[in-house]
């Protein structure tokens, strides 16, 4: 009976149900729900964009510097690959090498970020504002918002790489959060592919 | 770690082989855009297409490999594709419903 008891407590310290950790498959849920916020995003912009409605002003389309946009999506697709080594490198115990990934992902996620505020800047300096078009709307709204969650990623990072500063590191239980964080962090890449081909790149 | 069910994860040298086939892609799709724009006779027609299906490719490759999902549970697999096919069910099909109402737009 003893034995009973202690493996039920077990079983609520694992934090699983179905074979999957509840905090990891809350992950997903949460990544699965961010298509239709995402999908909401891209399709207004899909809607008007090809479309005047009788506005003399600068389209997005007249602006769009791909070279530009081609690297910032490049440095994006790296820090997806800092994050996955940061990831096996704590798999593996090496604390210091994890911290170096992170701090690396995190940089990219900067770069990344800084090349939007200099795009952003841009298009407004050439007369392209929020409230310009609804077809710069729509671009403003959909590139701002994924700036918004490459933000909070960067934060995330962060916060991770000051936990694994500490004398004990990431441990065990961390790194779930390291691998929660990276989810998100490769989410964030995959909607950005989409972005970078349907606003970019498609006429 | 607390998932140990799944089978061992790609090794580093995998990592990068992935982004080096991630970055050619990205300037595949570069390059169909400049060929589209600059040559013309390729054609939008060909051009969108195989823009999509590039970036459908990255899509899997970063979700598979980086994300996991191939060697997770199904049940992940499941949750997440249900949230993407909703999405482009629903604002598919809204997309096209407005397109086709002149009155709407």
């Amino acid at each position: 009976m003893a034995d009973l008891a202690q493996a039920d407590i077990g079983h609520h310290d694992e934090h699983e149900t179905t074979g999957i950790d509840n905090r990891k498959l809350g992950m997903w849920v949460f990544l699965s729900s961010e298509f239709l916020f995402f999908g909401a995003l891209i399709s207004n912009y899909l809607l008007f964009k090809g479309r005047d409605f009788g506005y003399t002003t600068i389209f997005p389309i007249e602006l769009y510097d791909i070279p530009f946009t081609s690297i910032s999506s490049f440095v994006l697709l790296m820090s997806s690959l800092t994050m996955v080594l940061a990831h096996d490198a704590w798999s593996t115990g090496d604390q210091n090498r994890t911290r170096t990934w992170l701090l690396a992902t995190a940089m990219l996620g900067m770069v990344f970020i800084g090349g939007q505020v200099f795009e952003f800047t841009e298009f407004v300096l050439e007369g392209m504002t929020l409230t310009s078009n609804p077809a710069a709307s729509g671009f403003f709204f959909l590139t701002g918002f994924h700036g918004a969650h490459v933000f909070l990623g960067i934060v995330m990072l962060l916060s991770l790489y000051g936990i694994s500063r500490r004398s004990e590191g990431l441990t065990e239980k961390q790194g779930l959060n390291l691998e929660l964080v990276g989810l998100y962090w490769h989410f964030v890449d995959i909607i950005w592919i989409v972005i970078f081909t349907i606003v970019y790149l498609i006429p | 770690m607390a998932d140990q069910t799944h089978a061992p994860h790609p090794t580093p040298r995998l990592y990068v082989q992935i982004a080096i086939l991630l970055a050619v892609l990205t300037a595949i799709e570069v390059g169909l855009f400049y060929l589209e724009r600059n040559v013309g006779e390729v054609g939008p027609s060909l051009t969108v297409p195989a823009l999509i299906i590039l970036a459908i490719i990255k899509f899997v490759i970063v979700v598979g490999w980086y994300m996991h999902l191939r060697y997770e549970h199904r049940l992940l697999t499941r949750f997440f594709m249900v949230g993407m096919f909703a999405a482009l069910a629903l604002y598919g099909t809204v997309i096209v419903a407005l397109l086709f109402s002149a009155d709407i737009l």
